[in-house]
């Protein structure tokens, strides 16, 4: 799950949701759905509308129905779909994340779209940037991938993780060969 | 006709001031200015904005001081009713964890104040706790807040958590300061912040929290006018350094 | 939200022991979006002048047009290059015929002055957008990043510091002050301008 705005909501209600899921588990020997999960939080949220609660948040998860990404919002928005950004820099994820997507990514691609994506939102947007987080959500369970600061992302790129191209995202494609100071790779010679 | 006029009261007042902590190994140190403004006058050189809360946590509360006061003393009263049903200190990530629900019990009308909540975790390491006024909070090394936040905050990147610093080849920066290198530092923020700000002067109280058996101990007890504030010296231990600060 | 933060962007100057370092990040926004990394916001006015002019980028370009023009008139009718002192009041004068409709630019200047005895004297100087004149000792700084600025620059810098550590101070002033601004930033450039040399670099910084 993921959140922006305002922090202190976000991180409250979140908390709170963390909470009755496991209830949930208790009561019911089961985990809860990620509809129903989501449900719970966008009919809390709904019933706070128009006090001011700001919050913008995606639910992603697996269940008997399969994967699911759920979005919800302080309006007491709640959208199911399969491609989701949120918060100030949310418009600049999306441009990397609609030309990039596809039904079938394998899990090393749609780590990395993920993670490309991200770094566009923290380079433009003034509000967002410093580290991203990474998690995979799988049929067992969600995964952390890993924490990548954007500015190392910018210059050297994520490092050697799967599915990443290697080099910097956004200095070399730049700079490279336009001074005798950044000379572009020699060519592999016959 | 006149035209109808709206009266609006408003319950807050900013009166500036600036707090600072710092999470060490063993040690934790929160520090506070104890000038008390409102606008342009100085309403007292005097008012402490570090508050002792257990032998391991020690809070700093800064922005609405009346909202400050209140707070510290509901904190205190629910820490107090903790000890009597349970027959010992609450601690630290419990306060932090209660500090949140507190404050975002009052989500729509905040205690107008920046807390910042220092001391000893129960595994023996330095901890800093910094919130925002409705609980949103998160567990760092160092958080600067306040009037002067945004002087001393960048300073206190680049000295402490060594930011835009290369190590030289083959070695690599200490993930935690000593203590004696940490309390210079809130020195030089609090009279660096007294020189550019004008809510920011008059007195610093730093308060020291050691861990049980700290190293820093000796070394400490060297310091001029420093003053123990915990009974007992088995267990996790108070100081409090007294400096003036600049008075225009 | 003012119009002098639309374009972010921040200035620092600071004296050494004969010589000067005035250094700015490169930032160009609209305000939270990221448009340029390469916006020079400092100019060469003389071989021993750099005028630094954060604000409001569109008037970046004119107000430094119009102080080229005024300067060029300046030399041609005084056959020598101007005084730092000179040139202060210059930029002052020419924001002040502004006053009700001003330029919103915060202009910074560093440069060495000549002494009667043949040396040279480091001159810093900032004004606000109306041309009122600060003539610092010690560390002149503008733009959106000015409170971090003070915060940093009060914190480090120190009198008499050599050339080499002048930019070491003023690089470290600047980064971890934009670092801690979101309309500054996406790069640093820093002169420090000496008896017989100016030296320009470009620092790696952060870019997000």
């Amino acid at each position: 799950m993921a959140g922006g705005v305002c922090i202190a909501d976000c991180q409250y209600w979140e908390t709170y949701l963390g909470m009755h899921c496991r209830l949930h588990e208790l009561r019911n020997r089961e985990r809860i759905s990620v509809s129903a999960a989501s449900k719970y939080l966008s009919n809390l949220v709904y019933s706070y509308k128009g006090m001011g609660l700001s919050m913008g948040t995606m639910i992603c998860g697996w269940d008997k129905t399969g994967p699911a990404v759920f979005y919800v919002d302080s309006d007491g928005t709640r959208l199911k779909g399969d491609l989701f950004s949120v918060g100030s820099g949310s418009t600049f994820a999306y441009g990397v994340l609609d030309q990039g997507y596809h039904w079938d990514l394998s899990d090393e691609e749609a780590q990395e779209l993920g993670r490309r994506s991200i770094y566009a939102a923290g380079h433009r947007d003034a509000f967002s940037g410093n580290t991203c987080n990474l998690y995979h959500v799988k049929e067992d369970g969600w995964k952390f991938i890993g924490n990548y600061d954007i500015s190392k992302m910018h210059y050297e790129g994520p490092g050697n993780v799967p599915g990443a191209p290697g080099g910097g995202y956004g200095y070399d494609l730049r700079v490279e060969g336009r001074s005798s100071a950044n000379p572009p790779p020699v060519a592999a010679t016959a | 006709m006149t035209q109808p006029v709206q009266q609006a009261f408003n319950p807050y007042t900013e009166n500036g001031g600036t707090i600072l902590a710092i999470a060490g190994a063993d040690f934790s140190v929160i520090a506070g200015d104890t000038r008390q403004s409102e606008g342009y006058s100085i309403q007292t050189r005097y008012a402490p904005k570090v508050f002792r809360l257990t032998d391991k946590a020690t809070l700093a509360v800064n922005g609405f001081a009346a909202d400050g006061n209140m707070f510290v003393k509901k904190v205190r009263q629910r820490l107090e009713w903790y000890r009597h049903a349970h027959a010992k200190d609450m601690p630290i990530r419990a306060i932090a964890r209660l500090i949140q629900t507190m404050l975002y019990a009052r989500r729509f009308f905040p205690y107008y104040v920046y807390n910042i909540l220092g001391g000893i975790e129960e595994d023996g390491t330095g901890a800093v706790y910094s919130f925002d006024p409705v609980g949103s909070y998160e567990r760092e090394a160092c958080r600067a807040a306040g009037a002067a936040q945004s002087l001393v905050q960048p300073f206190l990147d680049n000295q402490i958590y060594f930011k835009n610093q290369t190590p030289a080849p083959g070695t690599s920066f200490p993930k935690h300061l000593p203590l004696f290198t940490v309390l210079p530092l809130v020195i030089d923020s609090f009279t660096s912040a007294t020189e550019r700000h004008i809510e920011v002067g008059d007195g610093l109280e730093i308060y020291v929290v050691l861990a049980k058996n700290s190293d820093s101990l000796q070394g400490l007890q060297a310091i001029g006018g420093i003053q123990e504030v915990t009974a007992n010296t088995d267990g996790e231990r108070t100081f409090v350094i007294r400096r003036d600060l600049k008075k225009d | 939200m003012s119009i002098m933060d639309h374009n972010g962007g921040s200035v620092i100057a600071m004296v050494g022991k004969d010589c000067v370092a005035i250094a700015s990040d490169l930032r160009l926004g609209n305000q939270a979006l990221g448009i340029s990394s390469n916006f020079q916001r400092i100019f060469p006015v003389t071989d021993r002048i750099y005028l630094g002019l954060p604000g409001l980028a569109t008037d970046v370009t004119t107000l430094h047009e119009r102080l080229r023009f005024r300067l060029n008139m300046y030399t041609i009718k005084e056959e020598r290059e101007i005084e730092p002192e000179t040139f202060a009041h210059l930029v002052s004068s020419t924001l002040y015929e502004h006053r009700f409709g001003p330029y919103f630019i915060e202009p910074v200047m560093a440069g060495l002055s000549k002494t009667p005895s043949g040396g040279v004297k480091p001159f810093i100087a900032a004004t606000d957008l109306i041309g009122c004149l600060n003539f610092a000792k010690d560390f002149v700084v503008a733009g959106t990043a000015s409170t971090k600025l003070y915060g940093v620059a009060e914190g480090l810098w120190e009198p008499g510091l050599e050339p080499e550590d002048l930019f070491e101070t003023i690089s470290q002033t600047l980064m971890n002050a934009v670092d801690r601004d979101a309309f500054s930033g996406w790069g640093c450039i820093v002169h420090v301008i000496t008896k017989d040399k100016v030296i320009t670099r470009t620092l790696k910084a952060r870019m997000d």
